[in-house]
């Protein structure tokens, strides 16, 4: 899905939050959604982020193609954890009665499921809503001013760039090897299609590999590491909202992860 | 100048101090640029002294955005951020991306990210700037575009600009001076016109110059001198009128060129195409029809964006009609299999790299086949009969990824040959080869025709559309404007110039020449009116220097 790490421009507060504080909440956001044990307040993370999502005026389209992707998975976790959860009140007696417990659906195993597809919705939208409201170069300066050193970070963000290139190479390759009968990508026997793979893996790697070779010449012609502390023409400075949102984020998710641990 | 592997390359990146401060090697002798040694002076100050542009417009691209492509550079300089500002602004202005800042380097066309290459470079204030077969791998567009933004650099900014590249005709029009080399060693350096002069060396070694030059070359070989060498149409104009006159008025120049018919079954047919790319509704072919016979050897030429690759893929069954029709070798593509549609259709990917994966040349070539579960002696007599056709023959162990550019092309031919295909589809086999080459492939090509295949070729080589297709379909604006035998769509100047197709540089001389000299008005190879020119000025002026031989 190249999708999912593309920018839709916009300026709403989320797209003008600085990206540090984006790094920040995304980091806390997604720690306390790991430890909280309470249905409400991961009801509360969800609808926290649904609300930016929203607010971010993103693509009401996009929101569902995710959940379309999503909501089956969720689905599938839900009834597995339902059935094998280990409980005490009985709300459906199983079936196939296979041994103490297993099988049968308790009250407590739907709550568990309603907990854990929370939490896992919560996070992984998260991630898109941080991606598709900030620039790739602001990522990776925001990464540099949390203490990065900034060719890391940019090979990183480099890295992501090269996600859509690889996929129109993979798709000319296939294509290619499609023309010389290559016929076992989408159906075949395991054996075969793995026999398939070196037509497709090989040209690949080695066109990657030469590829970055001639980046590396690009990026060091462009004098890419020559001084130790670069400048950037475009800084990102905090302002109010900025620390307002950090501020909160950091009460927040203290406070959850106080109270989960207390509980 | 000079051949793949001549050290072009390797000598612009010298010049920044990629070599070998970044690429390893053993140097001896110096490079002096400013009167800096490159192997001390540092990358970051080297950076600021030489710019370089690379021949792919793809791997030099990183950045997420136009702006911060061209804002690399200075930033990794450490200058302050309101100078980027203001260098950024000028980069882009002078290259003529003003307006783009927001868009992703990648969406852009090759001409303007070589465009936008070249803008990330002179951010960094440079006073020399290298264009490394920055040209090649662009449609003519692009290559005016990338052109004139380098000689305004050169005349507005008094930049210093070096080009690698082979494209004789642009150097006559536009350099000042030529270094050939050959083999790793300088074997000529002087003005275009003393070099392009220099018959012997092009004699020597397979770099080619203008075709205005070659054909005062064949003049000087049959004895007709003429006073100052032309390396320009308008030059080689001057030449021709020198050597046969004024002619004679009313005189109309050779006959309209006949249209040509095959008698043979139907190899290609495609039928009112339309084709519409989703989700954004690109509609890429509108109402394209064309029938090629089998044994045609057919051109496709056209601008990027013309619609060339879309049809390809709906030939090959890798795209599905929106609406029409596209039958090949007899199969409807609409519900072929593409695997099925292999054994009829031979296609040879531009750029090689992208399907070779075997370890060895045999085994390469034998996959095809094998996919197809043809027998291995038939298929060992495949191998052997395509390798024969390519001129590899004997090279079955070879390791293709580690073969020379040229010989991965043929690696690539020989694998599609080797199906047995009655139809063979090359998708700008030329792009990024040398003179050397680009005639190899298209003697390939030629000898697959001879074998009885149809043989079409996408290509932006306008020199070898005139020696290589007999027939020729121009499309524009996804629709075919033109599709005639190749001398009458040369002949059709405004037609052409519309699609952004310039002919070579002897059909263009052949239309500058005024009508009444009775000379060819499409010549379509210098050999052509080589001979017309030679008996004209035989009638005109009987043998200057008769019994010289």
């Amino acid at each position: 899905m190249s999708s999912l790490i593309s920018y839709y421009p916009g300026n709403t507060m989320f797209h003008r939050l600085d990206p540090r504080v984006k790094i920040i909440f995304m980091l806390m956001f997604c720690t306390a959604v790991l430890l909280i044990n309470d249905i409400g307040i991961a009801a509360m993370f969800f609808a926290v982020v649904v609300a930016l999502w929203f607010s971010a005026r993103l693509p009401v389209k996009l929101f569902w193609s995710f959940m379309k992707v999503l909501l089956p998975i969720a689905a599938f976790l839900f009834v597995i954890q339902a059935i094998f959860y280990p409980g005490e009140t009985p709300l459906i007696k199983p079936l196939i009665p296979i041994g103490k417990g297993i099988g049968q659906v308790t009250l407590e195993g739907i709550l568990f499921s309603v907990l854990l597809t929370l939490r896992l919705m919560a996070m992984i939208i998260m991630l898109p809503l941080i991606s598709f409201t900030t620039p790739v170069q602001n990522f990776a300066l925001g990464m540099v001013k949390i203490g990065l050193p900034y060719t890391l970070a940019y090979t990183m963000t480099t890295a992501l760039n090269l996600v859509p290139l690889l996929q129109t190479e993979t798709q000319v390759i296939v294509d290619a090897q499609k023309l010389r009968a290559m016929q076992t990508f989408e159906k075949g026997k395991l054996g075969e299609k793995l026999r398939a793979y070196p037509a497709l893996v090989t040209p690949l790697v080695i066109g990657s590999m030469r590829r970055a070779q001639l980046m590396a010449v690009a990026m060091d012609s462009r004098a890419f590491g020559a001084t130790k502390k670069r400048t950037y023409m475009e800084d990102i400075t905090m302002d109010a909202v900025d620390w307002i949102f950090l501020a909160a984020t950091i009460i927040f998710s203290i406070g959850i992860v106080y109270l989960s641990v207390k509980l | 100048m000079g051949e793949n592997g001549a050290g072009k390359s390797t000598l612009c990146q010298m010049t920044n101090g990629i070599i070998p401060n970044s690429i390893g090697g053993k140097l001896a002798g110096k490079v002096l640029v400013h009167g800096l040694d490159t192997q001390e002076a540092g990358i970051s100050v080297l950076a600021t002294k030489v710019g370089i542009v690379l021949e792919d417009p793809e791997t030099q691209l990183f950045a997420s955005s136009v702006l911060s492509e061209v804002a690399f550079g200075p930033e990794n300089l450490s200058i302050p951020p309101a100078e980027i500002q203001e260098r950024v602004a000028w980069a882009l202005e002078t290259v003529r991306l003003k307006g783009y800042e927001d868009r992703l380097p990648t969406s852009l066309s090759g001409g303007q990210k070589q465009r936008l290459a070249i803008a990330a470079n002179i951010a960094m204030r440079p006073d020399i700037l290298v264009l490394d077969e920055a040209t090649s791998q662009l449609d003519p567009v692009g290559v005016e575009e990338v052109l004139s933004v380098a000689r305004e650099l050169n005349q507005k900014y008094g930049m210093t600009v070096i080009m690698a590249t082979d494209a004789s005709e642009m150097i006559a029009r536009h350099m000042d001076r030529v270094v050939v080399l050959n083999e790793g060693r300088l074997v000529a350096d002087g003005t275009p016109r003393e070099i392009f002069s220099n018959l012997n060396l092009f004699k020597k070694i397979m770099i080619r110059s203008p075709q205005v030059s070659q054909l005062a070359g064949r003049m000087q070989d049959e004895g007709r001198p003429f006073t100052s060498f032309p390396i320009t149409v308008e030059e080689g104009k001057q030449v021709i009128i020198q050597m046969v006159g004024n002619g004679h008025p009313g005189s109309t120049g050779s006959k309209q060129p006949e249209r040509y018919t095959i008698d043979a079954p139907t190899s290609i047919l495609v039928d009112n195409l339309d084709y519409i790319y989703q989700p954004l509704n690109v509609h890429a072919v509108k109402g394209v029809s064309f029938e090629i016979k089998k044994g045609e050897f057919v051109a496709l030429i056209g601008q990027n964006g013309s619609g060339k690759t879309t049809i390809l893929k709906n030939l090959l069954g890798l795209l599905r009609p929106t609406s029409g029709k596209v039958l090949v070798a007899g199969k409807d593509t609409n519900v072929t299999a593409v695997a099925e549609m292999a054994q009829h259709v031979g296609f040879v990917l531009q750029n090689p790299d992208q399907q070779l994966f075997a370890q060895t040349v045999a085994e390469e070539v034998s996959y095809g086949p094998k996919n197809l579960g043809v027998s291995p002696e038939v298929i060992e007599e495949r191998i052997e009969k395509a390798l024969q056709v390519v001129g590899l023959e004997g090279r079955l162990d070879e390791f293709p990824p580690a073969m020379p550019k040229g010989d991965r092309a043929k690696v690539v031919i020989a694998s599609a040959l080797a199906l047995d295909p009655e139809i063979i589809i090359l998708d700008e086999p030329t792009t990024g080869q040398d003179y050397r080459g680009c005639h190899q492939i298209m003697q390939i090509a030629k000898a697959m025709h001879e074998q009885g295949r149809t043989v079409l070729f996408v290509t932006h080589h306008m020199a070898l559309v005139a020696e290589y297709a007999r027939r020729v379909i121009v499309l524009s604006g996804g629709k075919v404007i033109l599709d005639d035998v190749t001398e009458a769509v040369f002949s059709k100047r405004e037609v052409v110039r519309q699609a952004y197709i310039i002919p070579p540089q002897i059909t263009e001389l052949g239309q500058a020449l005024p009508p009444e000299l009775g000379l060819p008005r499409t010549p379509l190879t210098v050999e052509t009116i080589c001979q017309a020119v030679l008996q004209k000025a035989l009638e005109t002026h009987p043998q200057p220097e008769f019994g010289r031989n």
